[in-house]
């Protein structure tokens, strides 16, 4: 994962130089000066290889002039169609073009600074690994990537304004290794004690256990929790970054389930090795902490993640159980699998009645049923606030983290009426992520609110623009941009 | 066509049966008595009137004076009046401040019911009587409203090359057809492609037993068509219009088309069938094809039965809305709001395109099963896009919304909704 830096446009003695090339732009002058050192060899290469800078288009070129390993041109696509935003993209497919050179140079000479940096993050983001458990590689299987300088005109300048994405990538990275970690390592307790990390970053840390959150009345989450051998948590994470401190703060809420067995009502063997991310909202929330405090953004925030382990067990809750959330209502629980609602049930209830915030926005990964819906491309969004919602909407579309609205009625929430307590916590297979969107809207006490259903955007099973397979830590970017946009005063 | 005749009056009548929102539901000297219940609007009001009325009565009339919508309620018991059984014929008098401008309105409204009416007449009917040919049989019926029904049977759809809608029909004993339903009017017309499956075992991909009844209704898409155009015709419509249905049954047999099968469809695209229980979108490609090659619509909507897909997604409160141009989404959208049959727009993204890359044809059909769960109502709609091309195009996967799951005002429990024809008319009738 390599260091950015930021250097003046000069020719490098040596390492890789990657040029960047829009359908039917002009080279840069470093990109110009490149091929007068190569002897116009470069240019040769180009027009052999066919390279004309559309999007996905690449040609390399070995050893183009003393020094130089290797020139890697990457098109950008139509001139007209490059923004800042659709910039990150081009990084991401960069990197594997240039992974195993150790020192490279992005001549980013003849474009734009904001996009520039946006390549450099794309660059940055796609680079994620998570190798902790492997013991067995060889190093030349390993990239050996170690460091980009960025050649432009204003490295000063484009320093300062990277700093802020640096935050970022810190914060994406760091939900990233929390979503990988496998579940005999991340379980709750342990992931109360990583939280603990952002307090270097100035982030107050207060954690809340078993004997705590009894006295709080969260029946919900703790009968969630009381199949599993690890004690639940609840970490509130404040940053107090307005220059108003009394301003009420904006509250993220994160589902962490560390491993999701369904219960009692287990799931069936195939795929259960992925409910390790079934805390990947939990992970969000963290990561987004991190990164918002990392880039000292001027807002208040609280983040909150519930942590459990949903076990089946002679201790484990029972289908038919009615259990008492803090808020008072009673669920009856019909799946014990439908466990991530009667956490965030809880969690949100604390949110609101100690912080008071201005609005709120949960992040889980709720339903299988979403998948069915949307599919892997967008996170589905319920919101009760169409401002909010729309807000939430654009902030996603200028990361690639999008969401799509879904609906949300007093007709769907009648599907989840019980016959014996106040609701019960599933409804029927049709529009699954809807009743659970409406089950937690009876805890949100008409705050403004969005719900993210991130079950099908938190893991990729292939490789993303920005995102190797894996762990993606979507939303981190998604709300960074949203607080960054409409709520830094 | 209308199973009550329906008159606005401004003075009492002597209709023993009596509706009003001063009233209280029982019996009184004159008769039955029934309390006007206005909380989920008039059209939902006319219609829980009607349906308290007792065994056997026929005959009400609605106090509707100071109310602001008299013609809804007639609205709402005319639709709650029809039932599967041969209706009895009652008659609804409405008492209201303007009568003859009720009347007026009446006029344009009664020609969406009669649509939806018919809609449900051909939904209702079970599988082994509305074979593909007997649906076929019923559509000729509608040349008598003026619609020009045209008919192409099986022979022809192989000799011109649809090879999807022939492939997905060819084991059954029926069909397939392609009917088209036509309204001269003034300009290019607006096309409605109906998917009309008469049942649907899902083919060599069979369904599991368990609810495989409910696939009667699988022609539904198509008969919401129909009846929108019926709608058009009494109602006189200024604008041409014209309805494509694939109609045919998937059936098993030896000569079923198989999961494997590369057919060649009316648009020259190869299509990979990865499961032959997605059938609905093979049929609806070459029904698309045609109203667009033969008709150069200004529009096309098509609606389907389509997937579960969309159940899980929106339940049964919405139908899914899937289209490529923002204008007629936005128009396609307030006319399900007007007419009381909501949908809910619904994404096509490049990874739902993506997914469809077959390894031997231009596109596969779908996602096979055990690679987990799909957006499987998202990949027919990427599907259905390929064979659109530039038209302004909108797809309504309207599974979950043909027949009423629970008791609502408007239709009993499990009775067919007649879901998407006056959505239909009211939209050609405004654009």
């Amino acid at each position: 994962m390599p260091e950015i830096s930021f250097v003046k446009a000069a020719l490098p003695k040596a390492g890789a130089v990657v040029v960047l090339m829009a359908e039917g732009g002009e080279p840069s002058a470093l990109h110009l000066a490149l091929d007068a050192a190569s002897g116009g060899a470069v240019a040769r290469g180009l027009e052999a290889a066919g390279f004309k800078g559309s999007k996905g288009q690449s040609a390399t070129i070995w050893a183009p002039a003393p020094g130089i390993t290797k020139l890697v041109a990457v098109g950008m696509g139509p001139a007209a169609a490059l923004t800042p935003d659709s910039a990150e993209a081009v990084g991401g497919a960069t990197y594997p073009l240039i992974r195993a050179e150790k020192d490279v140079l992005l001549a980013a000479d003849g474009i734009e600074m904001p996009v520039a940096l946006r390549v450099a993050l794309g660059v940055k983001l796609r680079s994620y690994r998570f190798d902790l458990y492997r013991t067995t590689q060889k190093p030349d299987d390993l990239p050996k990537l170690a460091h980009l300088a960025v050649a432009l005109a204003e490295p000063t300048a484009a320093r300062a304004a990277y700093a802020p994405f640096r935050a970022v990538a810190e914060g994406v990275f760091m939900s990233r290794d929390l979503v990988s970690e496998p579940p005999n390592v991340l379980h709750p307790v342990e992931m109360a004690e990583r939280c603990r990390g952002l307090e270097a970053l100035g982030v107050t840390v207060e954690i809340l256990g078993l004997k705590e959150m009894k006295k709080l009345g969260f029946g919900a989450l703790l009968g969630v929790a009381m199949g599993s051998a690890i004690e639940p948590r609840m970490v509130v994470m404040k940053w107090n970054g307005s220059k108003k401190k009394t301003e009420k703060p904006i509250c993220f809420i994160g589902k962490g389930v560390t491993f999701d067995t369904g219960g009692i009502s287990i799931k069936p063997a195939g795929g259960m090795e992925d409910m390790k991310w079934d805390m990947a909202g939990a992970g969000t929330v963290v990561g987004l902490m991190a990164a918002l405090a990392g880039r000292k953004a001027r807002v208040n925030v609280v983040g909150l993640v519930g942590l459990v382990e949903n076990m089946p067990s002679g201790t484990a809750q029972r289908p038919g159980d009615v259990v008492k959330t803090a808020s008072g209502q009673t669920v009856e629980v019909i799946n014990t699998d439908a466990e991530g609602r009667l956490v965030l049930a809880d969690v949100i209830h604390y949110a609101i009645t100690k912080h008071d915030p201005k609005w709120m926005i949960d992040l889980a990964t709720l339903t299988g049923a979403i998948i069915v819906a949307l599919g892997h491309e967008h996170a589905g969004l319920f919101s009760n606030d169409d401002t909010l919602a729309a807000q939430v909407e654009a902030a996603g579309r200028a990361t690639g983290e999008l969401c799509w609205r879904l609906p949300l009625s007093d007709a769907y929430d009648k599907q989840i009426k019980s016959d014996i307590a106040d609701m019960k916590n599933v409804g029927t297979r049709a529009g699954g992520s809807i009743t659970a969107a409406q089950f937690i809207q009876r805890f949100v006490q008409g705050r403004p609110w969005v719900h993210l259903d991130i079950a099908g955007t938190a893991w990729s099973s292939k490789d993303l623009p920005t995102a190797p397979k894996g762990a993606t830590a979507f939303g981190v970017r998604l709300l960074d941009r949203l607080v960054a946009d409409h709520f830094e005063g | 066509m209308l199973p009550v005749a329906v008159r606005f009056r401004a003075a009492p009548g002597d209709v023993p049966n009596r509706a009003g929102p001063e009233l209280h539901d029982g019996f009184d000297a004159q008769g039955q008595t029934i309390r006007l219940d206005l909380i989920q609007g008039p059209e939902a009001a006319g219609a829980l009137a009607w349906a308290a009325l007792a065994e056997g009565r026929h005959a009400l009339e609605i106090d509707a004076r100071g109310l602001a919508d008299p013609v809804a309620l007639a609205a709402g018991a005319t639709l709650r009046a029809w039932s599967p059984r041969a209706t009895p014929r009652g008659t609804l008098s409405i008492l209201c401040d303007a009568p003859r401008m009720a009347a007026r309105r009446w006029a344009k409204t009664w020609p969406g019911i009669a649509g939806n009416l018919f809609a449900r007449d051909l939904v209702v009917r079970p599988a082994n009587d509305l074979t593909p040919a007997a649906f076929v049989q019923a559509l000729q019926g509608l040349s008598s409203h003026g619609l020009q029904v045209t008919v192409h049977d099986r022979a022809w759809l192989e000799r011109h090359g649809y090879g999807a809608l022939s492939a997905v029909g060819r084991a059954a004993l029926s069909g397939p057809y392609l009917v088209t339903l036509h309204w001269p009017g003034e300009g290019p017309p607006i096309a409605l492609v109906g998917k009309g499956l008469c049942f649907d075992t899902g083919g060599i991909s069979i369904k599991p037993a368990g609810g495989m009844a409910a696939m009667r209704a699988d022609m539904a898409g198509a008969a919401a068509c129909a009846g929108a155009m019926l709608a058009l015709a009494l109602g006189r419509a200024r604008r041409s219009a014209v309805a494509v249905l694939a109609i045919a049954e998937n059936t098993t047999g030896a000569d079923s088309y198989r999961p494997g099968d590369v057919l060649r469809t009316a648009r020259g695209l190869t299509v990979e069938v990865v499961d032959t229980d997605a059938e609905g979108r093979l049929a609806l490609a070459d029904a698309l094809h045609h109203a667009i090659a033969q008709h150069s619509p200004r529009a096309v909507l098509d609606a389907a039965t389509l997937t579960g897909s969309i159940v899980t997604a929106l339940g049964h409160h919405h139908a899914g809305l899937f289209s490529n141009d923002a204008t007629l989404q936005g128009a396609t959208l307030a006319a399900g709001r007007a007419a009381g049959e909501p949908l809910w727009p619904m994404p096509i993204g490049e990874r739902h395109r993506e997914d469809l890359t077959s390894a031997i044809a231009d596109l596969r059909q779908c996602m096979p099963a055990g690679l987990g769960r799909q957006p499987d109502a998202c990949h027919a709609a990427a599907f259905l896009r390929e064979f659109v091309g530039t038209t302004p195009w909108a797809h309504l996967d309207m599974a979950g919304m043909d027949r009423a799951e629970a008791d609502n005002p408007l239709a009993a429990k499990g009775m067919p909704t007649g879901f998407g024809a006056r959505l239909f008319a009211q939209l050609i009738q405004e654009h």
